[in-house]
């Protein structure tokens, strides 16, 4: 396996970055993404910007000490999202019931995406790509949870586009400040 | 600040002994318990009087889940958690005993221990001015040569203050800081007949796999406690679309539901059950872990007999009281630390057999994350019910009015064999009923004796004590 597709490896340096015209067809295609989250749209997020062989990662954030060889996260261990394929469908099955209470009425979703850097890797059909993010979800009257991170994602070139292969998302708290989680990052 | 005379300390020495708080009565707060109207008045949700009176009588009192044995297996290990507020560190000693103290430094008081857990520790640094305390909680040394040139320092009279009890139960580690509470087993009493269902259907023993989830929900802690001591009901509505998305269906309670499921309560401690041997499991989505734990019921008839066998991954719930909850089959074990009256941080981990095989381990992993974590699909749908349910009551004449908890008042189970109170159906208040009893209990007493013998003790028990 790719050390690319390593889903507890960081990606090397980001010292490989892609052509202008490809990094704005990442940034489009990101900024699209969000735009699917905000609206709700997740099947057509899953049929649209999921590969088949995603794994999608976000690690519970552990506080420990600096010489703690165990480190602030760690794969294996508990997280909010460990999923392939199957995992995510079954969400965004849920998502689809009429009795999704947490969701009925609707959440206001806002992703906003930043710090994009695009790289190329080893594998000229696969980009490495960082990003920020700042997801705000409010509901009800005055119900807001707010919740920031870093993502790392291995996209596949595909006719037309890309598609998500690996996805690593980073949030900074360690007590998650929200009552669930009902968005993906 | 004492002048002398006090004990145990020289003349112009601070007596530094841990100070454990005193139980005082408050009926006012028991009388908003109505056992007889089977009402819960809703101030027990957001008055902040009656939230410091739990912290004095609840959780300053009663046995506190800390930590899985298997969390801190080496010298030096450790975990940071909390007795109701009250930052508390379990440390592994070198005897593999395991001790707990506050993680407050007794000179300013500032925090020793900052992370969550870690492992192989020599001690605790405080960031402060810099006293150091051994793995046992002894002051060790202090920064620089000041205190040593300070005749009246007496470095052997301090340190962190350790809880009054420890013990643990078939792994689980628990704590108390009453020097005067009964045991242990004393105090989870028969209802260990219902907790060994998880904890020892197989002779290895269990252990918790991959670390803990917290994450903050605005509720009363009591409103996920009862939920889990026995409010099976709120499934089939409340988690209608998680169970839709894993199973293709509803939560089914099957064709034998009248004869087999009950609820039992020991002291507040519940359980509700289906003994429908997989409904739990089922929803975790891997039909490996089914087939597993089919397997596993077989082989524990002989550990537990069949009635509990049928229970290991059941439609079930229980919570030891106050604030220790798990699910049976699913695996989910939590506690739900209260932070105000209107708030709890919730802490979740999963627990497997040690003898089960790796994959099924991370399926257990993989299959609460799925369901039982914040962004699980039956967590989801839990938290907004529990926030509102305590965020109306800040309406004046909202929290005036009654709430009913009058669910099978008829169904006491006076013919089946079980230990406990034993109700009949697992769709039944019983169990949540007799917790906010045992929550009177606490407001009430303020002694042990008064506290094991009440309404909520164990039918039997009491039976005996009435013949003496
Ligand atoms: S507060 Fe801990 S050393 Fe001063
Ligand atoms: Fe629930």
């Amino acid at each position: 396996m790719l050390d690319l597709l390593n889903i507890a490896k960081p990606f090397a340096d980001m010292d490989t970055p892609v052509d202008a015209e490809t990094e704005r067809a990442v940034c489009r295609w990101l900024y699209a993404e969000a735009r699917f989250l905000d609206a709700e749209r997740y099947q057509d997020w899953l049929e649209g910007f999921i590969d088949p062989e995603i794994h999608y990662w976000m690690p519970d954030m552990e506080t420990r000490r600096r010489d703690d060889p165990r480190g602030t996260f760690s794969y294996g261990e508990a997280a909010y999202f460990d999923d392939n394929l199957p995992e995510l469908t079954i969400r965004v099955k849920r998502y689809n019931e009429p009795s999704a209470w947490a969701d009925n009425p609707a959440t206001r979703h806002a992703h906003l995406i930043s710090n994009i850097e695009v790289n190329a890797t080893d594998d000229p059909s696969l980009l490495a790509v960082c990003s920020a993010f700042t997801n705000v979800r409010n509901r009800n009257e005055a119900d807001q949870d707010i919740i920031h991170g870093r993502r790392e994602d291995v996209l596949r070139k595909v006719e037309g586009g890309f598609r998500l292969l690996r996805r690593r998302v980073f949030i900074v708290q360690n007590v998650l400040l929200s009552k669930n989680l009902n968005t993906f990052f | 600040m004492c002048e002398g005379g006090c004990k145990g300390a020289a003349k112009g020495r601070p007596d530094m002994k841990p100070v454990y708080p005193r139980a005082a009565s408050y009926p006012q707060y028991a009388g908003l318990v109505d056992r007889k109207n089977a009402q819960v008045d809703r101030q027990v949700f957001v008055s902040d009087a009656v939230y410091q009176a739990e912290l004095q009588q609840i959780f300053a009192r009663a046995w506190l889940f800390l930590a899985h044995e298997s969390q801190i297996p080496n010298p030096g290990d450790f975990i940071r958690t909390s007795m109701g507020e009250d930052d508390v560190i379990v440390v592994r000693q070198r005897d593999k005993s395991v001790k707990a103290f506050l993680n407050s430094c007794p000179h300013r008081g500032n925090r020793v221990c900052m992370v969550d857990a870690g492992t192989k520790a020599r001690g605790f640094i405080c960031n402060y001015h810099g006293w150091s305390f051994g793995i046992d909680g002894a002051l060790r040394g202090t920064d620089g040569k000041v205190y040593e040139k300070d005749q009246s320092f007496e470095k052997a009279q301090i340190g962190l203050t350790p809880v009054a009890q420890i013990d643990s139960y078939k792994g689980l580690i628990f704590a108390t800081f009453d020097p005067d509470a009964p045991s242990l087993a004393e105090y989870l009493g028969p209802f260990t007949w219902y907790m060994d269902i998880m904890l020892d259907n197989d002779p290895e023993g269990t252990e918790f796999v991959g670390g803990a989830i917290k994450s903050e929900i605005d509720c009363n802690w009591k409103f996920p406690a009862e939920n889990f001591v026995g409010d099976i009901l709120h499934a089939f509505w409340t988690h209608q679309s998680g169970a839709q998305a894993i199973l293709g269906g509803g939560v089914d309670l099957g064709s034998r539901y009248d004869e087999l499921a009950f609820q039992a309560s020991v002291y507040g401690h519940g359980i509700e059950t289906n003994l429908d041997k997989v409904g739990n499991t089922r929803t975790l989505g891997y039909p490996e872990l089914v087939d597993y734990v089919f397997d596993l019921s077989e082989k524990a008839k002989d550990r537990l007999g069949e009635l509990r066998a049928r229970a290991i991954g059941a439609v079930s719930s229980c919570t030891v009281f106050p604030n220790f909850s798990f699910l049976p089959g699913q695996n989910t074990f939590r506690v739900w630390h209260p932070r105000g009256p209107g708030k709890i941080e919730l802490v979740v981990w999963t627990l497997v057999n040690k003898s089960a095989p790796e994959h099924i381990k991370e399926q257990y992993r993989k299959g609460v994350m799925m369901t039982f974590s914040p962004g699980g699909v039956f967590e989801m749908d839990d938290g907004e019910n529990w926030e509102y349910s305590t965020r109306v009551n800040q309406g004046f004449v909202t929290r005036q009015q009654p709430l009913h908890y009058a669910l099978g008042l008829e169904s006491a189970d006076l013919e089946r064999d079980l230990p406990g109170h034993v109700h009949k159906g697992s769709l039944n208040d019983a169990n949540q009923r007799l917790f906010y009893t045992r929550w009177a209990e606490f407001m009430e007493y303020d002694n042990w004796t008064d506290l094991q013998s009440g309404e909520t003790a164990p039918p039997q028990k009491k039976a005996v004590e009435a013949a003496e």
